[in-house]
């Protein structure tokens, strides 16, 4: 499953899948039990690069590629700064020229290219606009929300749909149990043989069974499968009817031009097979038999001897 | 089968006249072809005449029957007969002055051989021809393959032929079957296979389906043997009511006979004349010449 250890431990990774690795900005992975030993004190250098780092700064590794991680993390930070929108520009070719600066930017950094003069240029870009940085991340936090606000609810319809099918298993089961018990008071009380009790019982027990399962069926198909709400009216275009002409079969008549000739099945019963060399076993093995040959023959005998009337 | 072949659809014609047309048009375009490249010593004498083509293919065509006839292993009727046909096809639409019939009898005998599944190597179809030495088959075998592609072109790739051999055998089974009163046909196989052999050498094969030809020397047969055939054709064949057909049958019959009858071996003097200017068209105008005819 995974095919990197912890560059430290190595082995310790193999034999305890449940460990995790965890990134740090320069983009080398340790294992949490290395990180712990390492960092103890709060702060200490990379193993790989010697690059000083704080404990806080790992993360859990998300992809198998360190390196992913790290450019993850660096674009988030870049994304903060740099977080204009498609609308905010006023033709396509300046939004493609902004994206491409932030790619090279992105890109900078996690290869440790320039990482100065780039970390210049976002800090004058982000002086020069201060406010619509504000506005957006204004914005942005909207959509968030708006997003969260969805995924809110559909965590509260698949619970409260958990609940409902939990509380009518509950019910089907009570059910279950008082027509138990109302079988045997009467067994009990009644004067009524048992059997006839039984056979009434099952009845109504069947009943139930059919209830229950109409219940289930009726339960709400408010929505297609493709989350289109039902009875909402969906405007396509209308399909237009195509009628054609049904299909009959018609068996192919071929003009031989000659006499008809026999079916293969009929040889044997008509004598020509008499007339014609028995197929040895080992050409019957092959699927050979004498009726083929000789059926050929009729064929090619009668066929177009009649010519050129037919 | 025939009634949806190529055969039936391409290389079955009305008449002999239709024949004949053809074979002089294709003399005709050859010399047009020669008289018109502005060759020196071309003139219309030094061609050959239709019928005298005519002469020397017969000639050719019965050299070729000898080859087959002499083949080892044993060419089946079948291959024989296709062979012929591809021989009598290809001079249909091209003039022996073109294309030495020498190298296109041997090529005949071998594609034939390749296509109705008689598989022969190359090498042991050379090793046939008892005359040559061994270079001389080594050169005939190149001639063959470079001359193959050329024949299958002429034959307009129409490579199946429907010989009446299969016929004959199926009529012979259904008159065993159906028709008591001839009592032994095998009696008449020998004749039968005789009269087949020797219609090979004529047009029938471009003018009759196979089954017509099948029919006629069943009958033929029959009748020289002094027995009467006449009620199979309108008790079995259920052509008592069509009258129309009958007589067409009969027609074909007759015409069949009477091309057989037709036919005779091309007299030695003659040959000899017509190869000598044959040989003298292809040394001066052909494009190789190494085979001697």
């Amino acid at each position: 499953m995974d095919d990197q250890g912890c560059p430290r431990c190595k082995t310790t990774k193999y034999r305890n899948p449940s460990l995790k690795l965890m990134v740090n900005v320069c983009g080398h992975t340790l294992c949490e039990s290395c990180v712990d030993m390492l960092f103890v004190r709060g702060s200490g250098n990379c193993v790989q690069c010697d690059t000083p780092l704080r404990k806080s700064n790992f993360r859990v590794q998300l992809f198998e590629d360190p390196a992913v991680d790290k450019e993850v993390e660096i674009r988030k930070k870049v994304l903060k700064i740099y977080n204009k929108r498609d609308f905010d520009f006023s033709n396509l070719r300046e939004y493609n020229d902004y994206l491409e600066r932030v790619e090279e930017i992105v890109y900078n950094l996690t290869n440790n290219l320039e990482v100065e003069g780039t970390k210049q240029i976002m800090e004058a870009y982000q002086r020069e606009n201060r406010d619509i940085i504000q506005k957006n991340k204004a914005k942005l936090t909207r959509e968030q929300e708006e997003l969260e606000e969805l995924l809110l609810l559909e965590q509260q319809g698949n619970e409260q749909r958990r609940l409902e099918t939990l509380q009518e298993e509950q019910r089907q089961l009570q059910a279950k149990r008082k027509s138990k018990q109302a079988l045997l008071d009467e067994l009990e009380r009644s004067h009524v043989p048992a059997t006839i009790l039984l056979a009434q019982h099952k009845d109504r027990a069947a009943q139930l069974e059919t209830q229950i399962e109409k219940q289930k069926q009726v339960v709400k198909t408010t929505i297609f499968s493709t989350g289109i709400p039902m009875g909402q009216t969906v405007s396509l275009l209308t399909v237009n009817r195509l009628e054609e002409v049904l299909y009959h079969y018609q068996p192919i008549h071929m003009h031989t031009y000659g006499p008809p000739v026999p079916e293969l099945e009929q040889l044997g019963r008509l004598g020509y097979l008499n007339h014609v060399r028995t197929a040895q076993p080992q050409d019957m093995a092959g699927g050979y038999n004498s009726g083929l040959a000789c059926h050929r023959a009729i064929q090619d005998a009668f066929s177009g001897l009649f010519h050129p009337l037919g | 089968m025939f009634h949806i072949s190529s055969q039936k659809k391409y290389w079955t014609f009305d008449n002999e006249e239709s024949l004949e047309q053809l074979r002089c048009e294709a003399n005709q375009k050859y010399r047009n072809k020669m008289l018109a490249s502005g060759k020196p010593g071309v003139s219309d004498a030094v061609f050959l005449e239709a019928h005298e083509e005519n002469v020397l293919f017969r000639h050719y065509e019965k050299r070729l029957l000898d080859f087959c006839n002499a083949f080892k292993p044993v060419m089946p009727k079948s291959v024989v007969g296709t062979a012929i046909m591809y021989f009598r096809r290809f001079y249909l639409n091209n003039s022996l002055m073109e294309y030495h019939p020498r190298t296109i009898m041997l090529i005949c005998a071998y594609l034939s051989c390749k296509v109705d599944e008689f598989n022969v190597s190359s090498t042991q179809f050379v090793g046939n021809l008892v005359q040559e030495s061994a270079a001389g088959q080594e050169r005939a075998l190149e001639q063959i393959l470079e001359y193959e592609l050329l024949l299958i072109q002429q034959l307009n790739f129409h490579l199946v032929v429907h010989t009446p051999y299969r016929p004959m055998e199926g009529l012979l089974i259904d008159i065993k079957t159906r028709y008591p009163l001839l009592e032994n046909p095998e009696s008449l196989r020998k004749s039968v296979d005789d009269f087949l052999t020797r219609v090979t050498l004529t047009d029938s094969g471009l003018l009759f389906p196979p089954s017509q030809i099948a029919m006629t020397a069943i009958l033929n047969s029959a009748s020289r043997a002094g027995l009467s055939m006449e009620s199979y054709l309108t008790e079995c064949m259920g052509l008592k009511e069509d009258k129309e057909t009958l007589l067409k049958m009969y027609d074909a019959m007759r015409r069949i006979k009477s091309l057989m009858k037709k036919y005779e071996l091309p007299k030695p003097d003659e040959v000899n004349a017509y190869k000598v200017k044959l040989e003298r068209v292809h040394a001066d105008f052909g494009t190789n010449s190494n085979m001697n005819g």
